[in-house]
């Protein structure tokens, strides 16, 4: 009778059911059994073996073979000697890298969008998306030749002879200002693509109401950016623990370790080079579980000072 | 005094293509001036050179007698009302009503007496603290118009400001504007491609084409005494009725128009126009606007295809010959059959024809060759 009732009302009001819909549009229905299916296998399945966090895995044993141990790896982490110096190595290097990485792109792309020359505007967007396309791997061999003590370019413009990365206060320097200068261009692309939306009538608006460039940029602009930038930072906020561990583990030495130990690489020296794969998990479990709580805040945070609220 | 002098204006974009040709135009201190024309005729592009938004390529722009050519849009003392309406979407109706006087530095309370004063004459008050988009397309309109009306401009430019909204809000606001109008009290500059707009709003309508002026002239005298074809058949709903093939004849001192096997003789008017001008008999194109048929009697023949009842009156849509013809007859008029298919006889007043030389499209009686050549067109001032 409800169902009847339910199917009534969906006629009425225009609707078809769910079953209809799929088989009026099973074509773009097929399409989308793809991403679905990988992200089923290859992001949800592999869920299962989160357990291990919790149990004192043996390969032998198998996933419920396995001896619960509940908190245990949890608390072997947090009472590790590293613990604290990981954590705000991790927190550190995530936060001053979104405070420097985060507001380039914007800037960048407000200067580029005043650009009046096509071509010229399309050669130094290319010139700076290039960097992106390096590999982290390329990147960090480059770098190790641009700071050698000996010969390297940083040192021949300053007349030093200093080897940075042995120098644990340079350390969050060089990785930050690296990731600028390999990202920077490549995160304006979604800026520069949000400002060539802004309906032009609102400059000319501002230019008739007597708003200079720098007041249009401001009145006309960064109100168009601030949903996208508001997005980016969410999401940035969402992996703030997650630091890239390729890049990290390539620039580290001993003796920048100080600053340079962080969580990412940890979970790989545990989990891969001393096998610890429950111990390994839980830590990554434990910088996850992180990640989603600060995605939530920030979101909370976003939607309250703005009109925007993405998650 | 707020007067706009456009002399020899000229807009020619990097691809050499020429968008606006040798504008002369001299809008009178509080005169509402309507530019109005097809996509693409140029209109736009002489209202933005006005504001300063586009680089003149040639000719003088004086407002207020000032050389403005070079002069930055916010020094010019002009305000815009844009199609989109242009409302900075961040920011509350109040704000966007602030914004120039801020930019501008007039003391906080001025600035809300100012805006309060625009609002409560707008009539938007209680939407001072909205955003745009919490608004309608008509209360959008009017953000946009009080805008343009805090800063007392000595020239209000409006570029196609009725565009984006239904008909029946349209009728609407287009009665605002014109209430508004009376209010402020300034001169008028108004874009649009509506000539239902220009002719209702406009003290003088500027009729263009291809980035010429065709025409200059008062509603009355672009409707009735249309200089050109073109002009003739873009003013006036439903368009002007053209018969091709017709000829323009001379018999001693007289003069007859023959349409088909019709011969009208023309008006004393007419007579004496075309003889001042020593027209001699050529072939023609005659207008006659559907208003000005009536059926019934006459000399000419059609056979109804359509038939549009409108209530007061009736939209005849018939074929004479090769020549599909429009009639509008008021229905208390109307006493014979006009049924689809149905013969009827027509004709109308020889006063009321339009005469354009086939040739070169202009009208044999009032086609100004002298105000044409100096590039500011307007219908023939006879003194008989």
């Amino acid at each position: 009778m409800n169902q009847t009732a339910n199917q009534a009302s969906a006629v009425a009001l225009g609707r078809k059911s769910l079953g209809q819909r799929m088989k009026d549009n099973w074509q773009l229905y097929a399409l989308l059994l793809i991403p679905v299916v990988l992200t089923v296998v290859y992001k949800y399945i592999p869920m299962y073996g989160i357990q291990i966090a919790f149990r004192d895995f043996r390969a032998s044993q198998g996933y419920l073979g396995s001896e619960w141990v509940w908190f245990k790896w949890f608390e072997r982490f947090f009472t590790a000697p590293t613990f604290g110096r990981m954590i705000k190595n991790t927190i550190l290097l995530s936060l001053y890298g979104l405070l420097w990485s985060f507001p380039i792109p914007i800037i960048l792309s407000l200067c580029i969008n005043q650009l009046r020359f096509n071509r010229y505007k399309r050669v130094v967007q290319t010139v700076l998306y290039a960097p992106h396309f390096i590999s982290t791997m390329v990147i960090c061999g480059m770098l190790r030749i641009f700071l050698s003590p000996s010969g390297g370019l940083i040192n021949l413009l300053f007349g030093t002879s200093i080897d940075f990365l042995t120098q644990s206060s340079a350390f969050r320097t060089i990785y930050i200002a690296s990731g600028i200068w390999q990202d920077a261009g490549w995160g304006c692309i979604i800026y520069l693509a949000t400002l060539s939306n802004v309906d032009t009538s609102l400059y000319e608006a501002a230019k008739v109401d007597g708003a200079s460039v720098f007041q249009r940029i401001m009145n006309v602009d960064v109100p168009a950016l601030l949903p996208m930038a508001i997005l980016n930072l969410i999401m940035s906020a969402g992996s703030l623990m997650n630091v890239g561990f390729e890049k990290v583990w390539l620039l580290q030495t001993d003796l920048n370790k100080a600053t340079s130990d962080v969580i990412a690489v940890y979970v790989y020296q545990q989990g891969i080079e001393n096998a610890k794969y429950s111990y390994s998990t839980a830590v990554g479990l434990f910088n996850t579980a992180i990640n989603l709580i600060l995605l939530f805040v920030v979101n909370k945070i976003a939607s309250k000072t703005s009109d925007v609220d993405f998650v | 005094m707020s007067e706009v002098l456009i002399k020899n204006l000229k807009k020619v974009y990097d691809g050499g293509v020429t968008a606006v040709h040798d504008v002369n135009l001299h809008i009178a201190d509080k005169e509402f001036i309507v530019l109005v024309g097809p996509s693409g005729c140029g209109k736009s592009t002489t209202l933005r050179m006005v504001a300063g938004l586009e680089e003149i390529s040639g000719g003088e722009l004086y407002i207020d007698g000032k050389l403005c050519n070079d002069v930055e849009p916010k020094d010019r003392d002009i305000a815009m009302v844009f199609q989109s309406y242009a409302l900075y979407p961040h920011m509350t109706v109040y704000d966007n009503m602030a914004f120039a006087l801020k930019l501008k530095k007039v003391p906080k309370d001025e600035i809300d007496k100012k805006v309060r004063e625009v609002a409560e004459i707008l009539d938007i008050t209680q939407y001072l603290e909205r955003k745009p988009k919490a608004l309608s397309g008509g209360q959008r309109q009017r953000v946009a118009i009080g805008r343009a009306m805090v800063r007392d401009p000595k020239v209000f430019l409006m570029d196609e400001p009725l565009s984006n909204l239904d008909a029946k809000l349209r009728n609407q606001m287009r009665a605002e504007i014109i209430k508004l109008r009376q209010r402020i009290n300034t001169t008028f500059m108004y874009v649009t491609h509506d000539q239902t707009e220009a002719m209702t709003l406009g003290d003088r309508i500027v009729i263009m084409k291809d980035g010429f002026v065709n025409q200059i002239g008062t509603p009355e005298e672009v409707f009735d005494k249309p200089v050109n074809l073109f002009v003739a058949g873009f003013i006036g709903m439903p368009v002007m009725n053209f018969f091709d093939g017709c000829k323009l004849l001379k018999e001693g001192d007289t003069y007859y128009a023959q349409i088909r096997n019709a011969k009208f003789k023309l008006d004393e008017f007419q007579q004496k126009a075309l003889k001042q001008n020593g027209q001699q008999p050529c072939d023609i194109v005659a207008g006659i606007r559907p208003q000005h048929i009536s059926v019934g009697s006459g000399e000419l023949e059609a056979t109804i295809e359509v038939n549009e009842m409108l209530g007061s009156e009736v939209n005849l849509h018939a074929r004479s010959d090769k020549d599909e013809v429009v009639m509008v007859i008021p229905t208390v008029d109307l006493k014979t059959d006009v049924s689809m298919g149905a013969k009827v006889k027509f004709t109308t007043q020889p006063r009321l024809i339009q005469l354009f030389d086939k040739a070169t499209g202009n009208n044999l009686v009032w086609y100004d060759k002298e105000s044409a050549d100096a590039c500011a067109p307007v219908c023939k001032n006879y003194s008989f």
